[in-house]
């Protein structure tokens, strides 16, 4: 540092002298005087440099044996690397704290349609709302895990409700275990554990109607409030995951299906599991299997005798989803008893292929569902949207950028059943449900 | 001809030399131009040292990214399971890659997961063996959650999680040979190898 100072400090000492001595013109008319004041000085500054030069270099003797001193006295180069590391994780632990204190984002997806029918309702025509939809997943901790998912949505009746589609609070053992309590997706299949309330999240335009959400025509009870209990299990060639679940038993309310998220009133239950496998590496890259079902007593909303059904499923699945590919197929069979009225056993099936080729330009994808629903089953008959059906649908998909994506859908809808009015509800001709019809469909859906 | 340029003559018919002044103007030029123009201001400037530490490789080995410093560095952030934004990134670095080859310059890819969770080591390396991304300078990476979180946060990737699928955009952030942040790439960017 010294020595540093001193080396401009001699340049100006004789930058100074030689100025001084360089003044031609001054040095001519100066006196005798002047030259021995001028000698004098310029004595005095040749001392005072040889002195600094004397201690700069007193000083830089010095300073290896400090350097010496100072190496003898260095600690463990890998104790040091692991301090280090301590500290750093301890800032990035902090950072992560501070951040995680600093609010709840709120994301979300949004949605809007036009076409010749309602995407859901199809005795409605134009341009309709989807939804509008918040998705909170606040951090209360390292094992404790909350999530809700608030909708606005327009409902059967084309006015707009609030609906919180999810709320779970739970605590994460590990990742082998995290058992969750609230109102849950139904773990049953893929799509409705997969792709949830948020359109844009899937290809297609819409869900299969039989497995849509209960108060967009779909029959199955994609929604349990109770306990749930999911994990995965890693292997070497994939992961193994279970789900076991157990809630309240579904009502059918106005011929739609309730999950009863206040608790129900008869005590009825839902329990059920799901096992799957999902490959990772080799041919079978990308694959998931699995097999799924639960029994379910449901009541409807008559005030005298409400049970209903003992409703039974079973169902297996199968996904192959790469970058290049989706392929999803559900299936699954329903073994269903009346618990009211006259006493029987009622078989269903519905299932639904669809296969999707994900190129750089957009998702184009074809689906075939078919739902063949027993009608002396009441717990199909009793819901509106309850008919068996085929439809096949051709779709596409382009994202205009990373947060929005536009798909367009053609699809014909026949219904298989004659549905006359009952003492429940209303026929499908009174409710202006047509028996087939071909649809030309656009949705415009976001991600904020 | 230049000295005769240089040359005046005072009020006594002296000859008086610029070159002492032409030197003083042109020291006030150079400094004056140092003032406006910096050589390069890196304040403010994440270096690939001030980032979390703690990353291991598909390999499971570790992977300081400090350490890698000495050719230039291109950082993103992807998980495993993503089928639509990611690829197309995995497609802009292997495009950015063959245009370092031609240069015959080395540079240092890096793929941060998102999802430490499901984005393990071995996940990692079935990824870039099923995609064929085999070269030893591509660094798929897998950290803590809190190491993860930090990282997005010090680059500027957001992101988040609904249920099992990550929420995020395309990015991805250059780092020059002594690890100072340089560039960064996104969705404006119609070709990320332009940019190299």
């Amino acid at each position: 540092m010294l020595h540093k100072l001193l080396t401009p400090a001699r340049a100006i000492v004789l930058g100074v002298i030689l100025s001084t001595a360089s003044l031609p013109a001054a040095a001519d008319s100066a006196t005798d005087a002047k030259l021995e004041e001028l000698q004098r000085k310029l004595d005095q500054s040749l001392k005072m440099i040889e002195a600094l030069g004397a201690r700069v270099k007193e000083l830089e003797g010095h300073a290896p044996n400090a350097a010496v001193a100072a190496a003898g006295a260095a600690p463990d180069p890998r104790r040091l690397e692991a301090v280090e590391q301590k500290v750093s994780e301890i800032e990035t632990a902090n950072a992560t704290r501070q951040a995680d204190d600093s609010g709840l984002p709120i994301h979300g997806f949004a949605d809007v349609n036009v076409g010749n029918h309602n995407l859901y309702f199809p005795y409605a025509k134009g341009t309709n709302v989807g939804s509008l939809d918040f998705y909170l997943a606040p951090k209360l901790g390292d094992r404790v895990v909350s999530l809700a998912e608030l909708i606005f949505e327009t409902g059967p009746d084309g006015h707009v409700g609030t609906d919180l589609e999810r709320f779970q609070i739970g605590y994460q053992f590990n990742d082998q275990a995290t058992v969750w309590v609230g109102r849950f997706h139904t773990p049953y299949g893929y799509v409705n554990t997969a792709l949830h309330h948020g359109v844009w999240l899937a290809d297609a335009l819409r869900r299969p109607k039989f497995i849509n959400f209960e108060d967009k025509g779909g029959v199955m009870p994609a929604h349990t409030v109770g306990v749930w209990v999911t994990g995965a299990l890693r292997e070497a060639d994939g992961k193994f995951l279970y789900d076991f679940y157990a809630g309240n038993g579904q009502q059918i309310q106005g011929g739609t299906l309730d999950m009863q998220t206040g608790g129900n009133l008869h005590g009825a239950a839902i329990a059920g599991a799901r096992l799957s496998f999902q490959f990772n590496g080799g041919a079978a890259d990308g694959l998931m299997v699995g097999v799924n079902g639960f029994t379910d007593k449901v009541n409807d909303d008559r005030t005298t005798n409400p049970t209903l059904v003992r409703l039974n499923m079973m169902g297996a699945y199968a996904v192959y989803d790469t970058d290049t590919w989706e392929h999803i197929v559900e299936a699954y069979s329903f073994h269903d008893k009346n618990l009211n009225g006259s006493p029987g056993t009622h078989r269903s099936e519905a299932w639904f292929a669809q296969f999707g080729y994900r190129a750089r330009w957009g998702v184009p994808y074809v689906r075939y569902e078919r739902a063949m629903l027993d009608q002396s089953d009441a717990y199909f008959n009793e819901q509106t949207f309850g008919a068996s059906y085929y439809r096949s649908a051709l779709g596409v998909r382009f994202d205009i950028n990373a947060k929005s994506s536009i798909k367009f859908e053609i699809a014909h809808t026949r219904n298989t059943d004659d549905r006359p009015a009952t003492d429940y509800r209303p026929s499908d001709a009174e409710i202006g449900l047509p028996q087939q019809f071909d649809e030309i469909l656009a949705q415009y859906a976001v991600r904020f | 001809m230049f000295k005769g340029r240089c040359t005046l003559k005072d009020d006594t018919g002296k000859r008086v030399s610029l070159h002492r002044s032409a030197m003083m103007c042109c020291v006030a030029a150079l400094t004056l131009l140092a003032v406006w123009c910096p050589a390069e201001d890196l304040r403010g400037s994440v270096n690939l040292g001030e980032l979390p530490q703690g990353w291991h490789d598909d390999r499971s080995r570790d992977l300081a990214l400090a350490g890698l410093r000495g050719h230039r560095v291109i950082l993103t952030m992807a998980y495993a399971s993503c089928h639509r934004l990611c690829p197309a990134t995995m497609d802009e670095f292997k495009r950015m890659q063959r245009v370092v080859d031609a240069r015959g310059e080395i540079v240092d890819f890096v793929i941060v997961g998102y999802d430490p969770k499901n984005d393990s080591p071995a996940v990692w390396h079935q990824y870039r063996l099923s995609r064929g991304l085999n070269r030893d300078n591509w660094h798929f990476l897998s950290g803590s959650h809190a190491a993860t979180l930090q990282l997005a946060r010090q680059l500027g990737f957001p992101f988040w999680t609904y249920d099992e699928h990550v929420m995020h955009e395309p990015r991805a952030v250059i780092f020059d040979t002594r690890g100072f942040q340089r560039a960064v790439l996104g969705s404006r960017n119609s070709r990320w190898s332009d940019a190299l």
